[in-house]
């Protein structure tokens, strides 16, 4: 899969610049840099980095937000641009001006981005969100690739991920799309019942779906997602089980099951409250979300985060970027990076967009040193982050970066919940801890130290609580 | 209730940094009509600016005990008492006429936001008037008293240092409940009384109705009872010289050694604490040195005058005369309302002084977070510092951690003899109670009050069965005149503190006037109800009920409970209980599903503030074992229990 103009930075060429005697952040920059991995592994991988430093480093993950739909979902309040019923049909060969238009200035952001000079780790994921990314033609999705390369450059093996909906690709887009380095798509499927996907305003219907994964799995696509919503209006529990039983069947390497948000000032939003028919009751949902984890694990599917499921070895790099609270960056209308410890998100409005990126070129956006950096809230992103995961909490490098004493606190106040099955404490083995020896132990410092390496929450009790029970854990950092 | 009522007023215009200290409160149980008028709040002006005024023409030796009147103005509300003090203060050019009503209510509520509370407070007016075939000029003090049923301790209070009392009764609307119970105070006190028919203006007046039933109620001469106006200024002519000629003077011996009885403080952020007195015998001269006979403290006189209506200094207040006396007291605790003062190294007999507060009503006080414990504690002394009858004790719940109790007018609700304790114990909290077996409670008694209700006589039929339901004992049934109906109960405490003013108001479209006066303890069959969440008992929560209540009361406790107390992590069960036999339950079930589908790098700034809140929600909550309660399940649980 060779990678259409792909530059390469020397960044061994760079001399390291490091301070001697003391740890600053463009020497771990280099020497994260030089180690920049041909094949990393994702899971459990040692990282040596500090939580405290682990922002700081110089990303090497890109979220680029391409907010086209052909119409708004019924539950979607995200960034989007709606195009219509025009731009729908695939063979078009005409640039619709918005796209055009959208993509030059996208474009022109990641080149007026700022950059630390000494150091420019090439990317090593891509994630094209939207809106519905397939609707933009190849040949700007390339120009986008071609201006990250330049910028910051792309490894070769990088994770390029990208989301698609049934009824915008073709066999041939998606070739296209494979031949710029898309090599991992995820496909939003959300449901395999006409009415299901009627009732949330999806411009596709099922037959479009069979077509999509037909055309993903000819295409040779080999690790792609398939994405499904949970709880939505009218959804009972065999309609549920069938979406979970055919997207079984079509083999995806990774699942991704959303549990409908209901958001304020969507279409839902007016019409449905949470828990109330047609939306199912707090128990079916929770009662689905079972069922989905059950279902997934037995098809050996991995539950590596809350709404995450994985063969082995295909976890989502980029995402798990997130949840490992490394730095990201990220491009386009309403998209939020982080970057330097700052989490910043861009206009949601196209003119404001386009004022922000005017802007930026001009010199006069400084979204990156804003360097009010604060621990306490480092720690609770890390705590909300990790205990999303299967791996969970990573207590040591979290005492290393935060001390003991939050430990013991998040201990007690998780005691009654390690009792209930809600959270388990893992070794440094990833083995469970008998609930009897976490109770009688905990308080001792030496064994906390020596013993407990992770707490995560179960699946799926723990997961399903997760508000709960990261809000309480939040009550110990910060009682 | 009443004083809750006044204290949360108080509290409320303080503006105190946390709004559990005006929302715990319980809901006040009578409409409020604030009885401050505009000369009041004129005097109350004057205190908090500290203007302290002098007057040269002012020589008070001029007034020996026979030219000086004390009274005092008794009314049901509304009757047009302030307006009668507004008209009778200009007349003698106290204050002038028509001049800045509107702006003085203006800086009323200034002085409430500064948290002056509700209280009784004199002015001293001068009039000529020809006595006895000479023109004399008498000194006129009039000491107000507030007209709500509120604040019936504050009035006997007052009436302590008066001879006479105007009792004024509406025109139209004849004798009402206060009008009675004033009467009575005025009466017990053997003082002088003088009817006045009030708003004789109105279309509606009937005086002579008025006057009959003052003659079969009160047994006054009917041809003694004064026709005024005081909106139109009609008869108001006649009202001083009755005071000068009916009313006694002083009774007051000038050549005995000082004694003065303190009839209030308040605290002046200037001054410090300043004291209304009336001087009975001798006299006080700036510069002398005062003892209080109640605590052996003695303090010297800084300055000494009257309030006409501001204060104005004199320097000496002589036999018979009312006025103020800063000393130096730190704090109003030192002033105890009903004490003796006299001269330093004086011996006198102390006055009979007044029954000590009696504490009936009481507020469990505490801070949602607690580490707003040492500000609330703060403004509780704040708000106490002000008045002497409200009294505070701290104490702490294994519900609530660390509270306090703001007690005001009461001391203890109930009384229990207890099985192995060798006397009755006075328990003011539900959860003071011993739930240790042994401790067998053996026989309960409840305070009572003594109700009396007017009503127009189709509302007999409902009164009766409200009052029945409230375990009330019919005391008197009477008419008063062919339309009005007088009835007489005792009543639990209890039942009246909750909500009984309102219901009566609404069963009698408003039509009833209530009031009350404390009466004896009464035996009582009680128990001590306990709401307990998983199991553990909830002392915030405990209440102590009529057994033949109980069954009720837990039901009702527990259903509240159950909708304001959120499903969580682990099913709730919710009791009620009396000692071990539980008589109510209900379940929350567990929270099924709480959970954020996506996080998205956009979405981790959001989920977290999401998170946080979730988190500061559950900080505003109480935790009682491993349930989380909400606020408003607490002060739903006060509002109905």
């Amino acid at each position: 899969m060779l990678l259409k103009s792909t530059f390469v930075p020397l960044f061994t060429a760079i001399p390291a610049r490091g301070h001697p005697g003391k740890l600053s952040v463009s020497s771990v920059r280099n020497a994260v840099a030089q180690r920049c991995p041909p094949t990393s592994r994702q899971n459990g991988s040692s990282n040596t980095t500090s939580l405290l430093l682990l922002h700081k480093l110089p990303p090497t993950s890109a979220y680029i937000h391409l907010p086209f739909c052909r119409k708004r979902c019924h539950y979607c309040d995200f960034p989007i641009i709606a195009l219509g019923s025009s731009s729908s049909n695939p063979g078009d060969d005409k640039d619709d001006p918005r796209i055009l238009n959208y993509l030059e200035t996208l474009c022109r952001e990641i080149k007026a981005t700022k950059l630390d000079s000494s150091n420019r780790p090439p990317l090593e994921t891509v994630f094209f969100g939207g809106g519905t990314p397939s609707l933009v033609p190849p040949r700007l999705v390339s120009s986008v690739l071609d201006a990250l390369s330049y910028k910051f450059g792309v490894c070769s093996n990088a994770e390029i991920s990208m989301e698609m909906d049934p009824g915008t690709f073709g066999e041939g887009k998606l070739k296209e799309l494979m031949n710029l380095g898309v090599n991992r798509v995820s496909l939003g499927v959300q449901a395999f019942q006409e009415e299901l996907l009627k009732a949330c305003g999806r411009a596709h219907g099922v037959r479009e779906v069979y077509e999509a994964v037909k055309i993903v799995k000819s295409c040779g696509v080999e690790n792609w997602s398939m994405d499904l919503i949970s709880s939505l209006p009218h959804q009972n529990l065999s309609i549920w089980e069938q979406s979970l039983q055919l997207t079984i069947q079509a083999q995806p390497t990774h699942v991704s099951v959303y549990d409908l948000q209901v958001e304020q000032e969507t279409k839902f939003g007016v019409l449905y409250s949470p828990g109330e028919f047609p939306l199912p009751s707090e128990n079916q949902s929770a009662e689905f979300y079972r069922v989905a984890s059950r279902m997934l694990r037995d098809a050996g599917y991995d539950h590596y985060e809350i709404s995450s499921y994985c063969k082995s070895g295909y976890r989502c790099k980029h995402n798990s970027i997130y949840w490992k609270n490394k730095p990201f960056y990220a491009f386009g209308l309403g998209s939020a990076s982080y970057v330097d410890g700052v989490r910043f998100s861009r206009p949601r409005r196209l003119k404001e967009y386009m004022d922000y990126v005017q802007n930026l070129e001009n010199g006069l956006t400084n979204c990156s040193e804003d360097d009010i950096f604060d621990a306490k809230d480092l720690a609770m992103d890390v705590i909300m982050l990790s205990l999303r995961t299967a791996d969970g909490l990573d207590l040591k490098s979290f005492k290393e970066a935060f001390g003991d004493s939050h430990i013991l606190s998040i201990c007690e106040v998780y005691r009654p919940h390690v009792e209930s099955g809600h959270v388990i404490c893992l070794d440094g083995q990833g083995r469970t801890i008998a609930v009897n020896e976490f109770l009688s132990s905990f308080s001792n410092e030496f064994w906390r130290n020596e013993k407990l390496a992770y707490l995560r929450l179960s699946d799926p009790d723990g997961f399903l609580l997760s508000n709960e029970l990261i809000s309480l854990a939040f009550s110990a950092m910060a009682p | 209730m009443s004083s809750l009522y006044r204290a949360s007023k108080t509290v409320r215009s303080r503006r105190i940094p946390f709004n559990l200290f005006s929302d715990y409160y319980i809901p006040r149980k009578f409409d409020s009509t604030p009885y401050l008028n505009s000369y009041l709040c004129w005097t109350q002006c004057a205190f908090f600016g500290s203007h302290f005024r002098e007057d040269p023409s002012i020589d008070l030796s001029q007034y020996p005990p026979d030219k000086i009147r004390n009274f005092s103005i008794i009314a049901h509300v509304d009757h047009g008492k302030s307006t009668l003090a507004d008209r009778l203060l200009e007349l003698t050019g106290t204050i002038r006429k028509g001049h800045g009503q509107p702006q003085y209510l203006d800086k009323l509520q200034v002085e409430r936001e500064r948290g002056i509370t509700v209280k009784a407070q004199t002015a001293t007016m001068f009039h000529q008037h020809n006595f006895l075939g000479t023109d004399t000029k008498f000194l006129l003090n009039l000491i107000d008293t507030p007209g709500h049923v509120d604040f019936n301790y504050e009035v006997s209070r007052s009436l302590a240092a008066c001879q006479g009392v105007l009792l004024v009764v509406d025109a139209a609307q004849g004798v009402q409940a206060q009008t009675v119970a004033n009467f009575y105070l005025a009466f017990e006190a053997n003082l002088t009384i003088i009817p006045i028919i009030n708003k004789i203006d109105q279309p509606t007046a009937d005086p002579d109705r008025v006057k009959e039933q003052l003659k079969s109620i009160f047994d006054l001469d009917p041809n003694e009872a004064l026709l005024t106006s005081a909106k139109t200024g009609q008869g108001l002519e006649l009202v001083l010289p009755a005071v000068i000629e009916r009313i006694p003077p002083p009774p007051g011996d000038s050549s005995s050694p000082l004694r003065m009885l303190l009839l209030d403080s308040y605290y002046d952020e200037y001054k410090g604490v300043i004291c209304h007195v009336a001087v009975v015998d001798g006299a006080l001269r700036k510069g002398e040195k005062i003892s209080s006979a109640a605590t052996g403290q003695s303090y010297e006189v800084l300055d000494v005058g009257i309030m006409h209506p501001e204060l104005t200094q004199t320097g000496v207040l002589l036999t018979g005369q009312v006025g103020y006396v800063v000393s130096g007291m730190r704090s109003t605790k030192e002033a105890r309302v009903g004490d003796t003062l006299y001269h330093t190294r004086s011996t006198v007999k102390p006055l009979p002084g007044f029954k000590p507060v009696k504490h009936m009503v009481f507020a469990g006080l505490y801070p949602a977070d607690g580490s707003d414990f040492e500000a609330l504690s703060h403004a509780i002394e704040r708000l106490t510092c002000n008045d002497a009858s409200v009294s505070v004790t701290k104490e702490s719940s294994t519900a609530l951690g660390l509270g306090s109790d703001v007690v005001s007018w009461a001391c203890s609700i109930w009384m229990f003899s207890i099985n192995g304790l060798n006397s009755k114990v006075h328990i003011q909290n539900p959860a003071m109670l011993p739930s240790n077996p042994k401790q067998r409670v053996t026989a309960c008694w409840e305070p009572t009050v003594i109700a009396t209700i007017i009503i127009p006589s189709e509302y007999v039929g409902s009164i009766i069965t409200l009052c029945s339901e409230r375990r009330g004992e019919q005391l008197e049934y009477s008419f008063i005149d062919s339309q009005r109906a007088l009835m007489k109960y005792r009543l639990p405490l209890r039942e009246i503190v909750v909500d009984f003013y309102n219901e009566l108001k609404s069963i009698t479209s408003g039509y009833a006037s209530f009031d009350y006066e404390e009466a004896d303890y009464q035996a009582s069959d009680l128990v001590k109800l306990d709401i307990l969440l998983n199991g553990q008992p909830v002392d915030a929560m405990a209440t102590i009920v009529h057994r033949l209540k109980a069954q009720r009361v837990g039901r009702e406790l527990v259903e509240k409970l159950k909708k304001f107390i959120d499903r969580q992590m682990f099913e709730i069960t919710i009791q009620a209980a009396i000692g071990s036999k539980v008589i109510a339950r209900e379940t929350i079930s567990a929270m099924r599903k709480n959970v954020l589908a996506k996080c998205y790098g956009g979405d981790v700034t959001r989920k977290r503030k999401l998170l946080e809140k979730q988190k500061e929600g559950k900080k505003r909550m109480k935790r009682v074992g491993s349930v989380d309660i909400p606020q408003e399940a607490f002060h739903e649980l006060l509002k109905g229990s």
